[in-house]
C-alpha cells in the first residue's frame, strides 16, 4: 500500500502540467485579451466585420459625428462634416488605422479586461468620446482643400487641442465610392492615410524657420550680416538656386523674401552638427508621444551624417532628405508663440461612460522647451514680419498673423509640380491658434496655402474671437 | 484509524452557496427563456436541486456520512453544464437531466458495488467483455460522425459507448492488479488496454484513445512501479503515432492549424479562434448567462463549452472550474494513503487523473496550446454519454475515501 501510495505522488506531475497550462493559458488570455476581444469576430461588437455597437464621437460642441443606432453606426448628416472629419473619427471596418473608431475602439465599446464587453450587454453602448475639433473648422478646411490633396490642422498653441484635422483625399463614408480600390488614376491615393497623423513632407522654405533659429543661437552677429543674392550661390561643388534676385538682404528681409542664397550660406556656415543639434532638440529623429496617448504620428527625419557643404546648403532650406510631419511640424510651431515652450497635440477632450461619468479628461502636457525664451521672442518677430511685409496681413485680417511659407520640389520630374505648404499662427490672446497648410501637387505656396491658410484662420476667428 | 489531515467542509454552508447559485442560474434562465421553455428550465432545476438535497439529506442523515468534497464539486460543475444546455438547447435539457439522473444512480449504484472487493473480482471479467465488445461493436456499426466513428444511434437516442467504457476501463484495469499474481493477468489486461486503445484509433476517436493510453499509463506505473516499462510503451506508442501520421497524413491534416490558428481564422481555426475571442470578451465575471456569441458558434455547448463559461460566466468562474478538477485529483491522492487496499488507491488516481488530464485536451485544445481532440470537459461538456461517465468515475473517487464505507458494514 505504502509503494502504491508514493507512486500516486507521481500524478503531482500531471497536477503541474496542468497548472502550467492554465498559467499559460491566462496569461495569454490577459495579455490578449485586448486585442481578442477587438477582433472582428467578435459579434459583441462587429457586424459582418464592421463596427456596430459603440459609443458617440461628438465634437468640442457636442454635436455627434457619429452614434449607434439600432446595431448600425450612424454618421453627422452633414456630408461635407462626414468628409472633413473621416479620417479623425475613422471608417467602422478598420482601413483608417488612426482614426479615434479604430485606435479607441477600447473605449468606444467600454471593453475591460475586468467586465469584458458587459457594459456594451448592459447599456447597448459603450464610452462616448468628445473630441477637441470645431466641426465648422473643420468644413472650412475642406472646403478650401477642394480637389486637392493635402491635410490643414489647427491647434491651440497655449493648451494642445487639435480644432481641425483635415486630410484629402477624402470620401463620404455613407456612400464609399465603388472605385476606391480599383482606380489606377491615383486620385485616392493614400486615401486611408491620415496625412496629419502618417504623413511625410518635404518641409520647403518652412525649414528656415528651423535653420534662423539655429543661426540665432549660433551666430551672435546675425542680425548684422547681410547677404548678397544673384539668383544662386556657389557652395562647395554646386550651386544653390534662388526662387528670386534678391541683391544685398539683410536676415529679416532674407527671411521675408525666403531667399535660397542667404539660408544656404547661414545653413554651411552652420554645418551639419548644429543643424542637426537644433533639429534634434525640436523632436526631430525621435518617435514622438501617441496624441492622445493612442495615436502614432511618422517620425520628422533628417540626417546629415554624410552631406558635403552643397548638400548642407540644401538642406538648410528644406530641400535635402529632411521629412516633417505635419503634426510634429505644427508642435514646433506652436512652442513659437508659447515662448519656446512646446505643447503635447491632443484630438480627445474626455471619455463620458454610459451612465454618464467622465472616465477621462485630457490634461495638458509639455513635450519639450523646443526654444528659450530669448530665440522664441526673436522667431516671433521674423515670422510676424514675412506676414506683414511680405504676404501680406490682408490673409489674415486683424490677426496678428505670423507665418512662414514653403514651395517643396519633390521630384526632378518637370511635369510634377511642387508641394505648398504654410504654417503660421496668430499673436492674439482670444485666438492661440496655430495652423498648418500642405497641399500636394500645386503652384506656389502665396496662391495655394495661404489663401487655405486665410479661409482657415478667418473661420477660427469667427468661432473662437467673437 | 487515521483519516487523511484536514477538515471537512460544512456541508450546509457549501450546500447553500451552491442553491444560491442554481437559483440564480434558474431566474437568469427564466428571464429569458421563451415561454415554451419556462417550464422545462423549472422541472429541470427543480428535479435537479431536489435530487440533490435527497443525495444529501441521505448520505448525511441516513447513511451518517461525513466529508462530502467531491459530491458538491460534482453537483456544483454539473449545474453550469446544465444552465448551459438550457440556455442554448433548451429543446434538450430534458435529455441532459435523465442522463445526469442516470449518471447519478450510476454513482451510487457503483459506490454500493465498490464496497465489497469480492463483487469487484467477480464483475472483472464481464466488465472486460462488455467493454471492450461494446467498442468493437461501434467500430462495425457506426457511421462517421464529424470525422470520427464514435457515435451509436438507436431510434433517437445518441450514445457514445466510449464514455461508458472508461469507467469499465479503470474498473478492469484496478480490479485485474490488485492481485497481480502472475504476468498472465497483466498480459491480459495490457491485450484488453491495447483492444480499446486500438478500437479507438480505428474510430478516429484520437482524443479518447490517447485518454485511454493515458489511464493505462497510471494504472500499470502505480501496480508496477516499474519506471522502465512504462517509458518502453511510451516509445513504442510515440513510434506507433508517428507511423499512423507517415502512412495516414489526413490524420495529421486534422491537426494541421495548431499552433497557428489565427492564420485558419476562418477554416481549421475557426473555433479555437471564436473561443479565444469571446473568452476574452467575457472579462473577469463575464456577460451574463445567455448574453454570449460564442454560443452560436459549432460544438459550442460541447467541446467549446469552456469558451462559454469563460464568455458568460467569467475567467474567475473559468479557473475556479479548472481548480476543481485539480482538487478531485489531490483528494484522491491524500487518500490513497490510507485507501483500505490497492485497487481503491489505484482506480481513484486513475479516474481522477483520467478527468484532469481529459479536462487538458479540452481546455489547452480550444485554446491551442494543444491540437484541438474533440474531447467533452467532464461534467460540463452537454452530452449524455460523457455526464453519465463522469459521475460513474467519481464512485472511484468516493470509494478511497475509508469513511465513506465506515457506516456502511465493511466486508473484506
Amino acid at each position: 500500500m505504502k509503494s502504491i501510495s508514493r507512486r500516486a505522488l507521481t500524478l503531482y506531475l500531471l497536477i503541474i502540467f496542468f497548472m502550467v497550462g492554465c498559467g499559460l493559458l491566462f496569461f495569454n488570455l490577459v495579455t490578449n485579451a485586448d486585442a481578442w476581444s477587438m477582433n472582428r469576430a467578435n459579434r459583441h461588437l462587429y457586424s459582418n466585420g464592421v463596427l456596430a455597437t459603440a459609443g458617440d464621437i461628438k465634437d468640442a460642441n457636442g454635436n455627434i459625428l457619429v452614434s449607434t443606432k439600432d446595431g448600425k453606426r450612424v454618421y453627422s448628416d452633414s456630408k461635407n462634416l462626414r468628409m472633413a472629419t473621416l479620417h479623425t473619427v475613422g471608417d467602422n471596418a478598420g482601413y483608417i488605422a488612426s482614426g479615434i473608431q479604430t485606435s479607441f475602439k477600447d473605449e468606444l465599446t467600454g471593453y475591460t479586461l475586468l467586465d469584458g464587453v458587459y457594459n456594451l450587454k448592459r447599456y447597448g453602448k459603450g464610452n462616448d468620446i468628445t473630441l477637441t475639433l470645431n466641426s465648422a473648422v473643420c468644413e472650412t478646411a475642406y472646403k478650401a482643400l477642394g480637389n486637392k490633396k493635402g491635410t490643414v490642422a489647427v491647434m491651440n498653441y497655449k493648451t494642445g487641442e487639435l480644432v481641425c484635422i483635415v486630410s484629402t483625399p477624402t470620401y463620404d463614408i455613407n456612400n464609399k465610392p465603388t472605385d476606391i480600390e480599383t482606380d489606377t488614376s491615383g486620385k485616392y491615393e493614400g486615401v486611408y492615410l491620415n496625412r496629419f497623423f502618417s504623413g511625410l513632407y518635404t518641409p520647403g522654405s518652412t525649414f528656415k524657420v528651423i535653420t534662423a533659429a539655429c543661426a540665432i543661437e549660433n551666430i551672435p552677429d546675425i542680425y548684422k550680416r547681410t547677404f548678397e543674392c544673384k539668383g544662386k550661390i556657389q557652395i562647395g561643388e554646386g550651386y544653390v538656386i534662388c526662387s528670386g534676385t534678391h541683391g544685398k538682404v539683410n536676415f529679416e528681409k532674407a527671411l521675408n523674401n525666403s531667399c535660397n542664397c542667404a539660408f544656404a550660406e547661414i545653413a554651411a556656415e552652420l554645418g551639419a552638427e548644429k543643424l542637426t543639434a537644433t533639429a534634434e532638440r525640436l523632436g526631430f529623429n525621435a518617435e514622438s508621444a501617441a496624441v492622445s496617448g493612442k495615436i502614432r504620428t511618422a517620425k520628422s527625419r533628417i540626417d546629415l551624417s554624410k552631406s558635403a557643404a552643397l548638400d548642407i546648403g540644401w538642406a538648410g532650406i528644406g530641400q535635402y532628405t529632411t521629412l516633417i510631419n505635419p503634426c510634429h511640424m505644427l508642435t514646433v510651431i506652436s512652442s513659437i508663440p508659447n515662448g519656446g515652450t512646446a505643447k503635447a497635440p491632443y484630438v480627445v477632450n474626455k471619455i463620458t461612460t454610459p451612465e454618464g461619468k467622465t472616465s477621462y479628461t485630457a490634461t495638458q502636457a509639455v513635450i519639450g522647451e523646443y526654444f528659450t525664451p530669448d530665440t522664441a521672442g526673436k522667431l516671433d518677430t521674423l515670422l510676424r514680419s514675412n506676414v506683414k511685409n511680405q504676404y501680406g496681413d490682408n490673409f489674415f485680417p486683424k490677426m496678428e498673423m505670423c507665418g512662414k511659407t514653403g514651395t517643396a520640389e519633390v521630384s526632378d520630374d518637370p511635369d510634377k509640380r511642387p508641394n505648398a505648404l504654410f504654417v503660421g499662427y496668430s499673436q492674439l490672446s482670444e485666438m492661440p491658434f496655430a495652423i498648418i497648410v500642405v497641399v500636394e501637387d500645386t503652384t506656389m505656396s502665396i496662391t495655394s496655402a495661404v489663401p487655405i491658410a486665410s479661409q482657415v484662420m478667418k473661420t477660427v476667428k469667427a468661432e473662437y474671437a467673437k | 484509524m487515521r483519516l487523511a489531515k484536514g477538515k471537512n467542509v460544512n456541508l450546509a454552508i457549501m450546500l447553500l452557496v451552491i442553491t444560491l447559485f442554481q437559483l440564480t442560474c434558474l431566474f437568469t434562465l427564466l428571464s429569458k427563456a421563451e415561454e415554451q421553455y419556462m417550464l422545462s428550465s423549472i422541472i429541470t432545476f427543480g428535479v435537479y436541486i431536489a435530487v440533490e438535497y435527497a443525495y444529501f439529506i441521505g448520505a448525511r442523515l441516513v447513511l451518517k456520512r461525513h466529508g462530502f468534497e467531491v459530491e458538491l464539486i460534482a453537483f456544483m460543475l454539473t449545474s453550469i453544464g446544465l444552465s448551459i444546455t438550457l440556455s442554448v438547447y433548451p429543446s434538450k435539457a430534458i435529455t441532459q437531466l435523465v442522463a445526469v439522473l442516470i449518471g447519478i444512480v450510476g454513482f451510487i449504484v457503483l459506490q454500493w458495488i465498490l464496497r465489497d472487493l469480492k463483487i469487484v473480482m467477480a464483475l472483472r471479467v464481464p466488465a472486460a467483455v462488455a467493454g471492450l465488445g461494446l467498442l468493437v461493436f461501434t467500430l462495425v456499426f457506426a457511421g462517421f460522425t464529424h470525422g470520427a466513428k464514435n457515435w451509436l444511434y438507436i431510434g433517437n437516442l445518441s450514445i457514445q459507448p466510449s464514455e461508458l467504457v472508461k469507467v469499465a476501463f479503470i474498473f478492469v484495469g484496478a480490479a485485474t492488479l490488485e492481485k497481480l499474481q502472475s504476468n498472465r493477468s497483466l498480459t491480459k489486461y495490457i491485450v484488453f488496454a491495447l483492444g480499446c486503445v486500438g478500437a479507438l484509433g480505428l474510430m478516429y476517436d484520437f482524443g479518447t484513445a490517447l485518454i485511454f493510453f493515458f489511464t493505462f499509463i497510471v494504472i500499470s506505473f502505480m501496480r508496477s512501479g516499474d519506471i522502465r516499462t512504462i517509458f518502453l510503451v511510451c516509445t513504442v506508442a510515440l513510434m506507433g503515432a508517428v507511423l499512423v501520421l507517415m502512412f495516414k497524413p489526413y490524420v495529421a491534416n486534422r491537426f494541421a492549424s495548431y499552433g497557428h490558428v489565427w492564420e485558419y481564422f476562418d477554416t481549421s481555426g475557426f473555433q479555437q479562434t471564436r473561443t479565444m475571442i469571446y473568452s476574452a470578451a467575457g472579462g473577469l465575471f463575464g456577460v451574463g448567462l445567455g448574453n454570449g456569441k460564442l454560443r452560436d458558434v459549432f460544438a459550442a455547448t460541447e467541446d467549446l463549452v469552456f469558451g462559454v463559461v469563460c464568455e458568460e460566466f467569467g475567467m474567475i468562474m473559468a479557473g475556479a472550474i479548472l481548480l476543481s478538477y485539480v482538487a478531485l485529483l489531490i483528494y484522491s491522492i491524500r487518500h490513497s494513503k490510507f485507501a483500505r487496499s490497492s485497487f481503491y488507491a489505484i482506480s481513484a488516481c486513475a479516474a481522477s487523473g483520467l478527468m484532469l488530464f481529459q479536462a487538458s485536451l479540452n481546455v489547452f485544445g480550444v485554446n491551442d496550446l494543444l491540437p484541438l481532440t474533440g474531447v467533452t470537459l467532464p461534467f460540463i461538456s452537454r452530452g449524455g454519454s460523457s455526464i453519465m461517465c463522469c459521475w460513474m468515475l467519481l464512485a472511484f473517487i468516493k470509494a478511497v475515501d475509508r469513511s465513506t464505507y465506515r457506516y456502511g458494514g465493511v466486508r473484506q
